[in-house]
């Protein structure tokens, strides 16, 4: 058995329709249209102790849906989630004390007040004892790098402070288990880097299982092993970045530039793009199509000045099977 | 600018009005509310009496149904500029071609024909067919108190445009706003018919705006006004407009220069 | 216990220490307030300049009437100022953050804000006018009557609180609620500053029966009044502010109880 299991979990929502315009703005008046959105069709993963799992999808994919279910906010329509051996949305209190929640977009932390003064008040909320709250506390301001900021007021700092004094707030109680939703949005480079060593390093030194849900790819190739793609309310994907990078990853995209103008000839199986008269982007499946016997054709045929080869970034791999149905 | 464009905005406001139905209806009723609870006050202070100074229960009855329904259609948004400042899209606002003062009359005139159909005419059915109220004196009193009317929208207006323009330098100005709600609510005849004050607060009301603003259409309506006098109340409603604009519009002057000299 | 004492003392310094960061605008909020608060004052006053007496009662008995309804309110917005912003609690996404606490959330959303400024404000003018007015209006003070003033404004705190946690839960069915509190709380208010003798009997049933202010102020004002009007109500009345109250709260946190499974089984 697993430590998380998700079986079969169903989600609806209601939503309101309106009509546009003044007459619809009358109807709506006297008669409110709703339909139903199925957000999470049947979903099922696990996910065992000290794994980190990355969840992808497009906006309004049942990704959040997904993770407020994981999380307690949410009971399941259908279904059943179990965590080690609670039901996270029938033993709230209890759930919740072992879990940790960063929100990317949304911080919990007091605006007004400095940041310590945040991490007080969750001590006293989690009931964190004395010793562990000084021991996570002179640790992760180690780690993150914050004893600059910790006694200025939140809404003097920087995004990528406050970001990193918000995982921290999240796990001053010592989480089994933590959410962690955009992470990185709107951080720099150099912040980025500091946020996800931290959170290897909380993953292979205390065994935390981590969950993210992000829009940046970059931020689950450097820390997750595991993916799971939902699109539409249904799981499309669930393994490794590397089998991702297999299935799909045979895309090439070749730019060819000539000494002399040339319209390049039509090739089986290959798109051409004319950039302008002197180069041109050939793009085509590395599995039906070898390189080798095109950039010798190529070769022979024209008077070829440079060529380069490009492989697709992962975002594109997503992106594309975002657009197609279910994935091996 | 297009005239096009300003009836656009105003199309706009008036829509956005109809997105949350039931707070709509709350609203009638809560001037309704408002103006029942007047109604038997006055009803209990005037017990089995006719009038009072002169003034009958149906003259008290009609200054509170006028006050409070010309009050729910005339209702600036005192946070059109101060919410712009706080969260900092004042800067781009005034890089559009319309003009921003132009922008907030075409909003508020939208929201206040919206209210106009949808709150006022049903509050005023309602309190004429349970109270009773007094007809306008005659044809011409009718016309000149819509005069009157818009003239105190204009007072309202440019006292909350003049109100708005401290956000320059104080960016939070609740309490401004909420003060300024005081003065209008007691000093207007609003909740207490002017006819009521004691003669020195009369006095002292001489020099302020708010007069002007709900209790004069009233006494035009009533026929309390000689034709003289009511050229003349019509007269100081415009004065009060042109003066309280003209130090609002000084204010504007001032706050933009602030804003660029920092940077907005 | 102690651990959930020493939570709400965490709270309590963290709340006032993050209103009183802005003294100036403190003061100039409190004020304001104060001052909104007192409209209805003032012009009851220039009313009573003019007519003497409101169905028999004086401006003093007036200021005492209206003194215990912004006393209790003071009172009561100290711990329900949750409530009072439940809608945009529940809109911004604080409200699942409250979820994500292993405490109890009523109790989070009554300790972890309090607002400073209404409740200065609201109750500062129910002690100004308490004062002016206690010593006119020839109240003899026992050990038996301010018992009973102490027990009334408690069961007040707890009607008005009854209320507000009846219309923060329908905050979780409806999207705006505010108009909704317009109506049943401020705008019923209004009528609870006049003796609800002057009203008719349709608005003297909600006063009394839906909306119970009148056991907010009116009826415990006549303990100490007795004024003529009483006549027409059961005696019983005065005394049954504190049991209203309590059957009332009780009443609203089912409700609320209901409304969060509710909450947690329809997506928001």
């Amino acid at each position: 058995m697993s430590f998380i299991e998700v079986n079969n979990i169903c989600k609806k929502y209601k939503v309101s329709k309106r009509k546009s315009g003044i007459p619809g703005m009358v109807a709506n008046l006297f008669v409110p249209k709703y339909e139903n959105k199925e957000a999470v069709k049947n979903i099922s993963f696990s996910i065992d102790k000290g794994e980190m799992v990355g969840f992808v999808g497009p906006n309004g994919a049942g990704k959040s849906t997904t993770i407020k279910m994981l999380s307690g906010i949410l009971y399941p329509d259908s279904g059943s989630i179990s965590v080690g051996d609670t039901i996270p949305y029938k033993q709230r209190k209890e759930y919740v004390g072992r879990i940790g929640v960063v929100f990317g977009q949304k911080s919990q932390l007091q605006w007004d007040l400095p940041v310590i003064d945040s991490f007080e008040l969750l001590k006293a909320i989690y009931s964190v004892p004395d010793d562990v709250y000084k021991k996570n506390l002179d640790r992760y301001t180690e780690l993150l790098d914050m004893s600059k900021f910790l006694k200025q007021p939140v809404r003097q700092l920087s995004l990528g402070q406050r970001m990193r004094a918000d995982i921290a707030a999240a796990l001053l109680h010592s989480p089994e288990i933590v959410f962690f939703d955009e992470p990185t949005i709107g951080v720099d480079v150099v912040g980025k880097e500091n946020i996800r060593s931290f959170i290897r390093e909380l993953n292979s030194e205390d065994k935390v299982t981590m969950l993210f849900t992000t829009h940046d790819m970059q931020d689950i190739e450097k820390t997750c092993n595991r993916l799971i793609i939902i699109n539409k309310g249904s799981k499309i994907y669930d393994g490794t970045l590397d089998g991702v990078r297999k299935l799909h990853g045979s895309s090439r995209q070749l730019d060819v530039f000539f000494a002399n103008d040339v319209s390049v000839e039509p090739i089986p199986n290959v798109e051409i793009a004319e950039v302008d008269k002197r180069h041109s982007q050939l793009i085509f499946d590395g599995k039906k199509v070898h390189i080798n016997d095109l950039m010798s054709h190529l070769l022979s045929t024209y008077n070829v000045k440079d060529m380069s080869i490009a492989e697709p970034d992962i975002d594109s791999i997503i992106r594309k099977i975002y657009s197609k149905e279910k994935v091996a | 600018m297009k005239l096009g464009a300003y009836f656009a905005y105003a199309k706009k406001t008036f829509l956005g009005k109809s997105a949350y139905r039931f707070d709509h209806l709350m609203g009638i009723f809560s001037t309704v509310l408002q103006f029942f609870i007047f109604y038997e006050i006055y009803r209990a202070l005037y017990g089995t009496g006719k009038s009072v100074d002169g003034i009958t229960m149906s003259m008290v009855t009609t200054n509170f149904v006028l006050s409070l329904g010309l009050s729910t259609i005339f209702s600036p948004n005192d946070y059109f500029l101060p919410g712009r400042i706080w969260d900092g899209s004042i800067s781009t606002e005034l890089l559009r071609p319309m003009s921003f003062k132009g922008r907030m009359i075409a909003e508020n005139v939208g929201e206040s024909f919206f209210n106009l159909l949808f709150k006022f005419i049903p509050v005023l059915l309602i309190a004429i067919f349970t109270t009773g109220m007094e007809k306008p004196a005659g044809a011409l009193n009718m016309v000149l108190f819509v005069v009157s009317a818009i003239l105190g929208y204009g007072v309202l207006f440019t006292i909350s445009f003049l109100v708005q323009m401290t956000a320059f330098w104080l960016i939070n100005i609740w309490s401004l706003i909420t003060i300024k709600d005081v003065l209008v609510n007691v000093l207007s005849g609003k909740m207490i018919p002017l006819w009521f004050m004691p003669v020195w607060m009369l006095g002292v009301l001489k020099f302020t705006p708010f007069a002007s603003i709900y209790f004069t259409p009233v006494e035009i309506y009533l026929g309390q006004l000689s034709g003289r006098e009511t050229l003349i109340k019509c007269l100081v409603q415009i004065v009060w407009i042109v003066i309280i604009f003209l130090i609002g519009n000084v204010l504007w002057n001032k706050g933009q220069k602030k804003l660029v000299v920092q940077g907005g | 216990m102690g651990d959930t004492l020493h939570l709400i003392t965490v709270y309590s310094k963290t709340t006032a220490k993050a209103w009183f960061q802005y003294r100036v605008d403190a003061f100039l909020r409190s004020l304001a307030v104060f001052l909104r608060e007192a409209t209805g004052i003032i012009v009851i006053y220039f009313t009573l300049l003019k007519f003497d007496t409101l169905s028999g009662w004086n401006i003093y008995e007036m200021l005492f009437l209206f003194s215990l309804l912004f006393l209790t309110y003071g009172i009561m917005i100290i711990f329900f100022t949750g409530l009072r912003d439940f809608g945009k609690t529940v809109r911004d996404g604080s409200f699942d953050r409250f979820m994500l606490r292993p405490r109890g959330l009523l109790f989070q959303i009554l300790f972890a804000n309090a607002d400073w400024f209404a409740a200065i404000g609201h109750g500062g003018l129910g002690i100004t006018l308490f004062i002016l007015s206690a010593g006119k209006v020839g109240i003899h003070w026992s050990g038996a009557s301010i018992c009973y003033y102490l027990i009334t404004v408690a069961g007040g705190v707890l009607i008005q609180g009854a209320v507000f946690l009846f219309i923060a839960t329908l905050n979780i069915y409806l999207l705006q609620t505010d108009s909704l509190k317009e109506m049943l709380y401020w705008d019923m208010r209004k009528f609870a500053g006049y003796p609800i003798s002057i009203f008719n009997k349709f608005i003297q049933t909600l006063m009394i029966y839906v909306m119970p202010f009148a056991f907010v102020n009116y009826f415990p004002a006549q303990y100490f009044l007795r004024k003529e009007d009483m006549a027409a109500y059961p005696e019983v009345y005065i005394y049954l502010t504190p049991v209203v109250g309590i059957a009332m709260y009780i009443l609203a946190y089912l409700f609320w109880r209901y409304s969060i499974r509710f909450y947690k089984s329809s997506g928001n």
